[in-house]
């Protein structure tokens, strides 16, 4: 475990009989960004709420010291924060209140910032495109963890439906965060993205194929053989 | 800000409201004659107001109120079953009855939670629509068999209680309303976080399934203290909420204390307006409510799809 701010050892995930997650260990020490990937279906949203406590599971899993599956919410929330791939919100919040249903508003206001929304914060969600209002609600999972040292950040496709330049700034914005001490785990289609990080985990059908590098994981023949053979001429 | 502002000018408002009320009797001795049922009145539109926003915020629903998923129709069959088995027994603790009313608002709360959540919007109204039509007919089905309470149980479903308040009859209602508003307050934070969906709500911190028990079980105690002091009324649960969040936004901070101030606001004003009018022959706080509010109901709705 030693420095390993995220520790899963041979998580599992079994949702009405199928299995969707099926021994998964992997591990993000401080200061690393470990983009998952792998084709539609292969499990990554499932791995990532495992990751983050919010499905029951099997197997060992620690984070930032504690299990999330058993923590109460309260401890569990100053560990490690999530964000959806598509966050909802029932009713129509102005921008700016979502930091003060965090609790705080300065550094959701930060991380607005560093997120290029700043000049939305008064205005409503519904006023918002998609990618905005996503990019919203990962201010607020950026700035749940009041320091990111010693937290653990789970990201699901953040930067999906963002324009260039937004997906640009949450990349950036997920790079600070690991580099200032956080372990930050993303799901990702994105590959280009996935070879900015740290370390890269391949899934196929709930199934571990590769881990480490992007380098050595994200070669032509693993990525054929996660995605399909026409896969691998994709870069 | 200026939501406390507005908040400070309706209480003003609901208060005067009141005073007016007093002015029209024969002098100062109808003022202990009705006080009890002006106490009556602003504590159940408390409870109808704020129990509206948290059943609102629970089910993250804008239609889900009290009065339409079925939760004030088992209060009043709570009390029906308890007066129609034990008609005289009833009446010997202060409690019975809002134990009753306890008690039927948790058992459909309970059903409408297992059955109408988690899905579609209109599977929560559906299914407290099915509750409210089973309670409504079981309370009557016991009126007509039950010959001492038929009259009472009959005025409980128009919502024309208020007329028989007295201090002896109200004051536990009257605490249990001011309870469940007091202890639903703290609720505000949790509510906002749900409405991200569950796991963000965990995600944030917020206990969900505890934090859904407290809210579903208040708002559970709420409808049944209003029932035992008004009877039936529709609308304050769906009305005070929305013009909350239309007058302060929808954090959940402002919407609950502002819907218990509007919800006192507008039952008293319905039952002043009520008996002011037609003195000879009062018309009830539900049917002011219902004749008032449906339009405005339905002017609130065609400006959600606009």
């Amino acid at each position: 475990m030693s420095d390993a701010m995220i520790h899963a050892l041979g998580l599992g995930v079994e949702i009405g009989g199928r299995r969707i997650i099926d021994g998964v260990s992997l591990s993000a020490a401080r200061g690393e960004s470990v983009a998952i990937v792998g084709p539609n279906g292969a499990g990554k949203t499932t791995l990532l709420r495992a990751l983050a406590g919010l499905l029951p599971s099997e197997g060992e899993l620690d984070v930032g010291g504690y299990d999330p599956r058993i923590i109460d919410a309260v401890t569990c929330a100053q560990t490690r924060a999530y964000c959806a791939q598509k966050p909802l919100s029932a009713w129509d919040y102005r921008v700016r209140d979502l930091g003060d249903i965090l609790g705080d508003p300065l550094g959701y206001a930060d991380w607005l910032a560093k997120l290029r929304l700043g000049e939305f914060s008064g205005h409503r969600l519904s006023e918002l495109s998609g990618g905005e209002q996503k990019g919203a609600h990962l201010a607020m999972a950026f700035a749940a963890l009041a320091e990111p040292f010693g937290g653990a950040l789970l990201l699901d496709e953040p930067a999906a439906s963002l324009d260039l330049s937004r997906q640009e700034a949450v990349a950036q914005a997920v790079f600070a965060f690991a580099q200032a001490g956080g372990a930050c785990v993303v799901a990702t289609h994105d590959l280009s993205f996935a070879r900015r990080c740290d370390r890269v985990v391949v899934l196929s059908e709930g199934r571990l194929v590769a881990a480490g590098e992007p380098a050595s994981t994200l070669t032509p023949a693993i990525i054929s053989g996660a995605w399909g053979a026409s896969a691998s001429s994709v870069r | 800000m200026a939501g406390c502002v507005l908040l400070a000018g309706l209480v003003v408002l609901a208060l005067s409201v009141g005073t007016q009320g007093f002015g029209w009797g024969d002098g100062g001795s109808l003022l202990l004659l009705r006080s009890p049922r002006v106490l009556a009145a602003l504590a159940a539109g408390l409870a109808l107001g704020i129990g509206g926003a948290a059943q609102q915020g629970v089910f993250r629903n804008p239609l889900a109120d009290p009065g339409l998923t079925g939760v004030f129709g088992g209060a009043l069959f709570g009390i029906a079953v308890l007066l129609g088995l034990f008609p005289e027994a009833a009446w010997q603790r202060a409690w019975f009855i809002p134990a009753a009313a306890f008690g039927g608002a948790l058992g459909t709360s309970a059903l409408l939670t297992l059955i109408g959540s988690g899905g579609s919007s209109s599977r929560l109204l559906l299914t407290g629509l099915g509750l409210n039509a089973f309670t409504s007919a079981g309370t009557l089905v016991i009126a007509s068999r039950s010959g001492e309470s038929r009259e009472l149980l009959t005025n409980g479903a128009y919502g024309d209680w208020l007329g028989m308040a007295t201090l002896e009859l109200t004051w536990l209602p009257v605490v249990l309303c001011l309870l469940a508003a007091l202890l639903l307050l703290p609720l505000a934070r949790s509510l906002d976080l749900l409405s991200f969906g569950e796991d963000a709500a965990r995600g944030f911190g917020c206990e969900v399934g505890s934090a859904r028990r407290k809210a579903v079980l208040l708002t559970a105690l709420a409808a049944a203290a209003a029932t035992c002091l008004v009877g039936q009324v529709a609308f304050i649960g769906l009305l005070a909420p929305h013009l909350a969040r239309a007058m302060v936004g929808p954090r959940h901070a402002y919407v609950l204390p502002l819907s218990a101030l509007l919800g006192a606001g507008l039952l008293l004003g319905a039952d002043t307006i009520g008996r002011g009018l037609w003195p000879q022959a009062p018309l009830s706080a539900a049917a002011v409510t219902a004749i008032l509010g449906a339009p405005l109901f339905i002017w609130i709705a065609r400006g959600r799809h606009e």
